[in-house]
């Protein structure tokens, strides 16, 4: 059998696990901290903590803070039409960057890039 | 007064009632009830009924049965009750009472005699109760004052009452001789008034007629008389005490909820799942931590149900420590979860939909807008293989915004540029390259679209030479990510070939510079390969130069087409490849090859006779007649091309000369299908028609090796020809004498492949450095199908001095 498992050049190949290995996660996540134009990327827990971020405090603070009721009436309104529904991603693009927002029940994934760079 | 035992006892079929009060007239029975109205009865007058009975019942043998009362009366009190009874009930008569109206409703049921009470005069009354529940009633009436009411009255109708209820009815009993006995009670008095007239003649006359003398004098006297004054009196008013009570004030919270319709659907649900989720969450907080107290269990579950932790005020200061800990483990776990890459990944292509927004929309030939600030449709949450609508749908959406400012990038060209008077040339434009640091270092070898997305794409990287060999590479690169590739998938050695299966759109079959053909399925991100041609015996021996896989019919007309992986490799063998599985199966299985086809190769001596072929030339390319599958062409390492028939695998069926090298591409022309192309390493692209062995046309505008060439799927007189320097496009219906576009490369990278796409006028190039530069092909002559027979037409002049 062939084996294709060299991990060269930074390239996480999983192995038989089930569900992604902590270092392709880490891969992912580095990728897009170095994707042209991304300003912050900001994982949030549920209890409304950024567990990380890749800008400075406060700001991570406020993001964090204001995303929380835009994501709550955006859901609230979704699902007001369709209770099935539910949201999945959540785009605000602005004049000088866009912030994307995925809201799951274990956590909530902020990104905020821009798009004029 | 008579007592109540004056009665003479009877033996009664039906209830009656006792009544222990006479009465002065005799009872009569009644066997059946009336319910004379309170108002009706004659008060004063009406002849009292009375019925008096003792009840005593007495089988057929004459015992006597009759029940024993369960309560004994006083005898003494009685009486007194009885005219207390009397006065009541005259009372009661008279203002027509509750007790009367109420018994009389319940006089309907029982059966009975009525005794009324009399009075002492000849005022008598009739009103017929029913048994028990009149005098129950009365009885009640009396109690309820309750100064008078005394039990011993009350006795003998109670007893009255116990003997009615045990009394049953047969049938004989009514065919019985009853004796009746009728007695007269005594007398009761009921009111008492003496008279206030006397007789003048009685002795009292006197005294009387003085005193009321006496009364009319003094009534005389009385006004104007001292002795007589008016006096008016006062009622005491109660002195009025107020009272005033002071309580607590009612804590009164306004709460208000906005009830939204996905509220009620969650609590609806979650009424129903509640009990299966409280447990899960329990048994998963027990997996965690071994001790967890009961507040804990509650508390966790619910941070993992919806995603706020309620911190219970029990857990102050010892619980919170854990807390903290399982939220840690709690981060950890979604940072690992599967739903987090996944959106992980969503995110990423999310990105590089907005940095790639313009060149993507150039690459699906929508008009380019210029505009920076254009709002995108919603994000891109489809899976990997099926992309294409999406972004379609998604730059139309987007496509519709209008224009605001002009975009400073200089690299876009609106197409609106375009005016209609001059001749734009056509150019390449460069949309984007596939590169990531993962292929930097290695050469672009072959790339390959697969057949059912037309937006995946297979880039095998591999050096050509022998002495920079080092482990390759074949990525999926997909156009939703152009900076990373969806698949990686790493080889042992340099990836030479590689195509797409057409029947199983997810294997990839690769082939290496040491002649192994692994087959990989895409659909699974680890590197494990599908089919491995290692152990095979007849494994190439040779690097492997080109692979395909080929359908062909099985030969009943309209049947299920097969497809073979067909290999050409440096050992001199194109080498058919059956997958042995069932259709459509997946299953890990051998590669067993049925056929293999060997060439004999002339050695290049004379090149007229065929001599016995001792030494296997290398073959290099090969490309299969798109109408007829029986027919390929297959280039070799001499330079000669050779037209084989699947049928016959020993001899050809005619040999092209005309390379002075390897020849690394043969390309069937697929409108026209008697033309074909060829490129080698002599500088030269020759244009070819199967009926004659020698050039048609001859291509050679460059001073190096030319690696690669394609028919474009779009015209008949298009291809694209890679030489390391630069990459040509030709066109002949333009020129066939220089190409019409070309586009240098940059001075260290050496172009190495190119491939036009299908659903775009897009080409891509491979080059030396691991990049495949996406290029958009602007204002070229659009040509059509249609003008295939011109082709010939252009050609036509060149075959004539030829096909002496």
């Amino acid at each position: 059998m062939e084996l294709g498992l060299r991990g060269a050049m930074g390239a996480c190949v999983t192995t038989f696990l089930s569900g992604p290995c902590k270092a392709e996660v880490e891969e992912t996540l580095k990728r897009i901290q170095r994707a042209k134009g991304v300003q912050g990327v900001i994982v949030v827990n549920p209890g409304g903590i950024p567990i990380r971020s890749n800008m400075d405090h406060t700001t991570t603070i406020q993001y964090v803070g204001l995303m929380n009721s835009l994501i709550m009436m955006a859901r609230s309104a979704v699902r007001n039409i369709d209770p099935r529904n539910d949201l999945s991603v959540l785009r605000v693009r602005s004049k000088k960057n866009e912030i994307i927002l995925v809201p799951e029940n274990d956590y909530l994934l902020i990104i905020i890039q821009n798009i004029n760079a | 007064m008579p007592g109540p035992d004056g009665a003479r006892r009877l033996s009664v079929v039906r209830q009656k009632l006792r009544i222990t009060f006479g009465s002065r007239k005799q009872a009569s029975i009644s066997g059946h009830s009336h319910v004379p109205t309170s108002t009706g009865t004659a008060v004063q007058k009406a002849a009292q009924e009375h019925r008096q009975h003792d009840v005593r019942v007495f089988d057929d043998e004459g015992k006597d049965v009759t029940p024993h009362p369960l309560f004994h009366p006083d005898p003494k009190p009685a009486a007194s009750k009885q005219s207390k009874l009397l006065a009541l009930s005259d009372s009661s008569r008279a203002t027509g009472s509750v007790f009367l109206p109420f018994s009389m409703y319940q006089t309907s049921e029982e059966e009975g005699s009525s005794a009324a009470p009399h009075s002492r005069t000849s005022e008598s009354s009739r009103i017929s109760k029913s048994t028990m529940s009149i005098t129950e009633s009365m009885l009640d009436g009396i109690a309820a004052p309750g100064s008078l009411q005394d039990t011993a009255v009350s006795s003998p109708d109670v007893q009255v009452r116990r003997e009615e209820i045990k009394e049953q009815v047969t049938e004989e009993d009514l065919d019985k001789r009853v004796d009746i006995y009728l007695t007269e009670t005594e007398t009761l008095w009921m009111l008492d008034l003496p008279p206030v007239v006397v007789s003048v003649e009685s002795e009292d006359a006197a005294r009387v007629l003085e005193r009321n003398k006496m009364y009319v004098d003094v009534c005389k006297n009385r006004p104007g008389n001292d002795r007589f004054v008016e006096k008016t009196m006062q009622t005491i008013n109660g002195a009025a005490k107020n009272k005033e009570v002071q309580c607590d004030k009612i804590i009164m919270e306004d709460k208000g909820i906005v009830v939204t319709t996905w509220d009620l659907y969650d609590s609806f649900n979650t009424s129903q799942v509640e009990p299966t989720s409280k447990a899960e969450g329990s048994r998963a907080q027990a997996e965690k931590k071994s001790t967890s107290d009961m507040t804990k269990d509650e508390a966790t579950p619910a941070a993992a149900e919806r995603g706020s932790i309620t911190p219970t005020t029990i857990l102050e200061s010892a619980g919170l420590a854990r807390v903290h800990e399982e939220e840690k483990c709690h981060t950890e776990a979604t940072l690992r979860s599967e739903n987090f890459q996944q959106h992980l990944f969503f995110m990423e292509r999310i990105l590089m939909e907005n940095i790639f927004q313009p060149k993507l929309a150039a690459y699906r030939q929508f008009p380019v807008l210029t505009d920076p600030v254009v709002a995108l449709g919603a994000g891109s949450t489809s899976a990997a293989i099926k992309e294409a609508e999406q972004e379609e749908h998604d730059k139309e959406e987007m496509d519709k915004e209008e224009q605001k400012e002009m975009l400073s990038d200089p690299s876009i060209l609106s197409e609106l540029n375009k005016t209609s008077d001059e001749m734009v040339p056509p150019t390449l434009e460069q949309l984007w390259s596939y590169r990531c640091d993962l292929t930097h270092q290695h050469n672009v070898s072959s790339m390959a679209w697969s057949k059912v997305n037309l937006d995946l794409l297979a880039v095998g990287y591999g050096a050509f030479d022998f002495k920079e060999q080092k482990e390759g590479l074949a990525c999926c690169w997909s156009l939703k990510n152009p900076m990373w590739p969806e698949r990686i998938f790493h080889c042992e050695h340099g990836v030479t070939a590689l195509d797409f299966s057409m029947a199983i759109p997810n294997l990839l079959a690769v082939g290496m510079y040491s002649g192994i053909i692994v087959v990989y399925n895409v659909q699974s991100s680890d590197s494990t390969t599908e089919f491995h041609s290692g152990e095979c015996s007849a494994k190439h021996k040779g690097p492997v130069w080109q692979l395909k896989w080929v359908e062909w019919d099985t030969g009943t007309i309209g049947g299920p087409k097969r497809e073979r992986l067909i290999s050409i490799s440096a050992d001199g063998r194109i080498t058919q490849w059956l997958i042995q599985e069932g259709l459509g199966c997946i299953d890990l299985m051998k590669i067993k090859r049925t056929r293999s086809k060997r060439k004999n190769l002339p050695a290049e001596k004379e090149g007229k006779s065929k001599a016995l072929i001792s030494q296997w030339a290398a073959g290099i390319c090969f490309d299969f007649h798109p109408k007829d599958t029986n027919l390929y062409l297959a280039g070799t390492e001499e330079g000669l091309i050779h037209k084989c028939s699947r049928s016959c695998n020993k001899q050809f069926l005619k040999t092209y000369r005309g390379h002075k090298g390897p020849v690394y591409k043969v390309a069937w022309n697929p409108f026209t299908t008697d033309t074909f192309l060829s490129c080698s390493v002599d500088w030269s692209v020759i244009l070819w028609h199967q009926n004659s062995q020698t050039p048609i046309l001859t291509f050679s505008s460059t001073t190096t090796v030319v690696h690669d060439i394609m028919w474009s799927p779009k015209s008949a007189f298009t291809f694209a020809a890679a030489s390391e320097s630069r990459v040509e496009i030709w066109d002949l219906s333009t020129s066939i004498l220089d190409p019409v576009i070309t586009r240098s490369a940059d001075p260290e990278a050496k172009f190495t492949s190119v491939l036009f796409a299908k659903n775009t006028d897009c080409l891509l190039v491979g080059d030396s450095r691991g990049e495949v530069s996406v290029f958009e092909l602007q204002d070229l002559a659009a040509s059509s199908s249609a003008e295939v027979d011109a082709l010939s037409d252009v050609i036509g002049p060149a075959l004539f001095p030829v096909a002496k």
